[in-house]
């Protein structure tokens, strides 16, 4: 036994021996694999912290541990979103009351959140439609006697405003014809916009207010091109139980739905990119950009555009300006600009060219000074929003809903993904999606009872309408009611405006249809086992419930993680071909150098092992040692990140960080897998010269004779 | 006497491409123990082969090699290098010290690899060793730190440190000038004496041949001429061989 150890000690001698006398040789295979090593820590470590961060917010927001939905529908659930606008593949689940007995029966289950995913277009209100119905509000008290002096001098503010936008949109006209000649068209324009701005259409607007309204309404609003279409994607959800589940969900304005209360909340990222004034939002950017992320106006490209555009683009502030307002404005910007420029457009303009040097003064002054006098928001807090929407069968369905305030999901908020999801009360989901609510079957059932409508299965429909062209019989008028045809008159009654405050039963929330329902977990580490579980239970009950992890269930953004971890380990495994082919050489040529050393060795009386031992100790003495290094700096600066954090450059960053900086945190798996790949690759690039070693003759000692 | 290699009509060809050099072409030699053997003979006559397969680092193509009593063609690699270890030992033309160990470590290589010594047993023997070829005071040095004759006193110890039956060198003062190869040569004939080891070394230096107790020249792979010379009087080896005029 001792000789064992005497040989080994030998053996190691040897090869040690040899790293040292060749330095060089050394140094390089082993600065491959120490650079290998700290790879391998460093990107693992920060795939897992952005992996962790990714999971808890993306969990801790709409996901939840595992969702759940019928498994009769067609496509995959994407809670996400997705990237498309059609969220209609997914099949309904009946009764919510029924999915979550189900679901809360299976041990593991502690929450379980009803939900359904849809999107909507909704045509946002512009500037010159806000004035107009403003105005018209004035002319009907007016016309229904009211002349007090506060209403004729509103009436009159209105009236100057409107005639503000006029002018603007004349100006911008003419520009638009100079620009592209299009005759045709612009001319019709061009000419209702010229009779709009002259004096005589306002010297007779006062005769037949209703009349001038309709035609500015008609012919000049159309021409306003601020309006944008909104669009939104939403949850429908039990507010109250959505907020308790999701830790990640804040109130950033106003309240949260109040419960029994119909509403929507917009997502706060949404409010931003899409409500609020173009002007104020790139201000917002660039604003961020600086202070942030210490970016500069004049070396970066994106910050350059963003201040072209808000300086070319004050169309937009100027249609909200009145008369008054319009004098204001003047007034502030000439001081701040020390111009005597008139012209409010073109001082905006000049105001909104900004540079590293001002932009920060200027910032505080349009917050301070001029938005207390804009309408910041298109939509405001408190307003009620029209959402119009596609139910399933096709149809448009509208519900008004008071807008409560804003939300974000902590982590996501920058995500254009995850950031963009809105939300309000599943009773009004199911009203816009289609689905039959107690208060609409009432509705449906009065209306039906003043038109005399009768009711018509869907086969028979045709032959019910063009019954007598196509000479078939007329169809029983006594047919069984269709559920379906229900749900589709209920969205023909869509045009039939309801309270957006209408309160309604809480019970309804439980018992009525849903898409689909977020599942939190007591214990994480048995969601595979809940699954399986939540589908077994759904079997037994007859429920065709399909259970998908979060990751599956939160589409792109789910297996992003996983596509990161295929990229860097395929990066790692190239890294280490490639190191394994150079050490592979070295080590080759090192034995090429050692054939007189190794023949004597042989020659001498050690056995072939004796030989391959020693090559095989001497790769993992370097990989080991080098291994090590490389482990121990990696480990180093990702404690050392994990302590200052590491900052997301930009939106994209900040998502994948879920949150301004992210601080990667060491497992120790991390460090075991550096060193069992260097161990790895060590043995394996030893093992082609250690064979050609083996090969090595004795006689290799002997001279050369023959 | 005991023969210590018993060779018989071996041949050795080797292939070099396509065609086939023979390098030894029928050789028929027995050594006895205690014996100083020579074997000359001009670049490509096959001293080296003749000595390879004495040495059991290679086989013949034909005929027998005995070495030690057994017959190398039936061993397999593990076991002639076994019978390298255990019965011979080496002596080469360039040193071949393993350069990265000190002049004691050389030395102890081959008990280490015998794994019968006890350490205390091994350092006895490598330091009488080292004492006894004049290099008592130079265990701990690098062979880079030494001179040439020094190096082969190093190999000199490491082939007698297994107490081997025969010491085999190939062309042992080739690399060292006339005097330190005298010393060499002294002192490999003195341990010759004293130890009974038997030598055998091939040489194409006259005054070498002249320390021999036996001397065979190889020409063209085959036994040119064998016989006594020097002032030793061992017998001449009983080869089959007409005895030169």
């Amino acid at each position: 036994m001792t000789a064992l150890v005497d040989t080994l000690t030998v053996v190691i001698q040897i090869a040690f021996r040899n790293l040292f006398a060749n330095r060089w040789k050394t140094l390089i295979v082993g600065g491959i694999i120490g650079f290998g090593a700290f790879l391998v820590v460093i990107g693992t470590s920060l795939l897992d912290s952005v992996d962790h961060a990714m999971s808890r917010s993306i969990i801790g927001s709409i996901a939840g541990n595992i969702q759940v939905y019928s498994s009769e529908s067609k496509d995959d659930l994407d809670v996400m979103g997705g990237f498309s606008f059609d969220a209609n593949a997914i099949e309904p689940l009946s009764d919510f009351a029924r999915v979550k007995s189900v679901l809360m029966s299976v041990p593991n289950v502690a929450q379980v959140v009803p939900m359904g995913l849809n999107g909507s277009l909704t045509l946002s209100g512009n500037t010159v439609d806000q004035a107009l119905a403003k105005l018209r509000t004035s002319v009907t008290a007016k016309t229904q006697g009211d002349s007090s002096a506060v209403l004729a001098q509103t009436y009159a503010d209105q009236k100057d405003h409107v005639r503000q936008i006029i002018s603007v949109l004349q100006g911008d006209t003419e520009n638009v014809k100079k620009l592209h000649d299009e005759k045709a068209l612009a001319n019709d324009d061009l000419a209702s916009v010229t009779r709009a701005a002259s004096a005589e259409f306002w010297a007779t607007f006062d005769q037949d207010p209703l009349d001038h309204l309709e035609f500015l309404e008609n012919r000049i609003a159309p021409l306003a091109t601020d309006a944008d279409m909104l669009f939104l994607r939403y949850v429908g959800t039990d507010p109250s139980v959505f907020a308790k589940s999701f830790d990640r969900m804040t109130i950033v304005e106003g309240q949260a739905i109040p419960e029994g209360k119909r509403g929507f909340l917009f997502s706060k990222y949404v409010y931003e990119e899409q409500v609020k004034l173009k002007t104020a939002r790139n201000l917002d950017k660039v604003h961020e950009a600086i202070t942030i992320r210490g970016k500069k106006i004049a070396k970066d490209e994106e910050l350059t555009r963003l201040v072209r555009e808000a300086s070319t683009q004050v169309k937009e502030l100027l249609l909200e300006l009145d008369a008054p307002k319009t004098k204001l404005f003047r007034s502030k910007l000439q001081g701040v600009l020390h111009s005597s420029e008139s012209d409010v457009g073109k001082l905006l303009g000049q105001f909104l060219s900004t540079n590293d040097e001002n932009f920060e003064s200027r910032y505080a002054f349009f917050y301070k000074e001029l938005a207390p006098s804009l309408e910041l928001y298109r939509v405001r807090i408190g307003d009620t929003l029209t959402i119009k929407a596609f139910t399933r069968s096709g149809y448009v369905q509208s519900a008004n809903l008071k807008v409560y305030g804003t939300f974000a999901f902590k982590g996501l908020e920058k995500s254009p993904q995850a950031g963009t999801m809105n939300m309000m009360d599943l009773v009004s989901f199911r009203e816009l999606y289609g689905f039959m609510t107690d208060d609409r079957a009432k509705e449906i059932a009065a209306i039906r009872a003043t038109s005399g409508a009768k009711e018509v299965s869907r086969e028979n429909a045709e032959s019910e309408l063009f019954g007598a062209a196509e000479g078939a019989p007329s169809a029983a008028p006594g047919a069984a009611p269709s559920a379906d045809l229900g749900t589709e008159l209920s969205g023909l009654a869509g045009t039939h405006r309801r309270d957006g405050e209408q309160p309604y039963d809480p019970m309804q929330l439980e018992q009525g249809v849903i898409l689909n329902a977020a599942v939190l977990v007591k214990d994480e580490r048995k969601t595979e086992e809940t699954i399986a579980s939540i589908e077994a239970a759904g079997k037994k009950a007859g429920l065709p419930l399909k259970a998908v992890s979060w990751q599956k269930a939160a589409g792109l953004i789910g297996q992003f993680t996983t596509l990161m971890r295929v990229v860097l380990y395929t990066a790692v495994l190239i890294i280490f071909v490639v190191a394994l082919v150079i050490i592979n050489n070295a080590l080759v040529m090192a034995t090429l150098q050692r054939v007189r050393e190794i023949g004597t060795l042989r020659a001498v009386g050690a056995q072939r092992r004796f030989i391959l031992a020693m090559l095989v100790l001497e790769s993992v003495a370097v990989g080991l040692v080098f291994g090590a290094i490389g482990t121990v700096l990696g480990a180093g600066l990702i404690a050392l990140l994990g302590r200052v954090g590491i900052a997301a450059g930009n939106d994209v960053l900040m998502f994948f960080f879920s949150g301004p900086r992210l601080y990667p945190a060491l497992a120790s798996y991390n460090l075991l897998l550096a060193l069992f790949i260097v161990l790895f690759v060590s043995v394996i690039s030893s093992v082609y010269p250690a064979w050609i070693a083996m090969r090595i003759s004795p006689r290799e000692a002997m001279q050369s004779e023959d | 006497m005991t023969a210590i290699v018993s060779i018989k009509n071996a041949t050795k060809d080797y292939r070099l491409g396509k065609v086939v050099v023979p390098a030894l072409r029928g050789v028929t030699l027995e050594v006895s123990q205690g014996e100083f053997l020579s074997i000359a003979g001009p670049s490509g006559s096959g001293k080296t082969t003749l000595l390879n397969l004495i040495g059991c680092v290679d086989t013949p193509t034909t005929g027998t090699v005995e070495v030690a009593g057994r017959s190398t063609a039936k061993l397999s690699e593990r076991e002639l290098t076994r019978l390298r270890l255990d019965t011979i030992g080496f002596i080469f033309q360039s040193f071949n010290l393993v350069g990265v160990l000190d002049v004691y470590r050389n030395v102890e290589l081959p008990l280490l690899l015998q794994h019968t010594l006890s350490a205390a047993e091994r350092s006895k023997r490598v330091l009488a060793l080292l004492e006894r070829v004049g290099l008592g005071d130079h265990a701990r040095h690098r062979p880079n730190e030494l001179s040439g004759g020094q190096r082969q006193r190093v190999a000199i110890a490491r082939a007698l440190v297994t107490r081997p039956v025969l010491v085999l060198a190939d062309e042992p003062t080739a690399n060292l000038d006339s005097v330190t190869g005298q010393n060499i040569l002294d002192l490999m004939k003195e341990l010759n004496r004293t130890e009974k080891t038997t030598f055998i070394f091939s040489t194409h230096d006259a005054r070498v041949m002249a320390h021999a107790s036996s001397l065979i020249r190889l020409a063209d792979g085959k036994l040119a001429e064998s016989g006594t010379s020097g002032p030793s009087s061992h017998e001449a080896a009983e080869s089959g061989l007409g005895a030169m005029p």
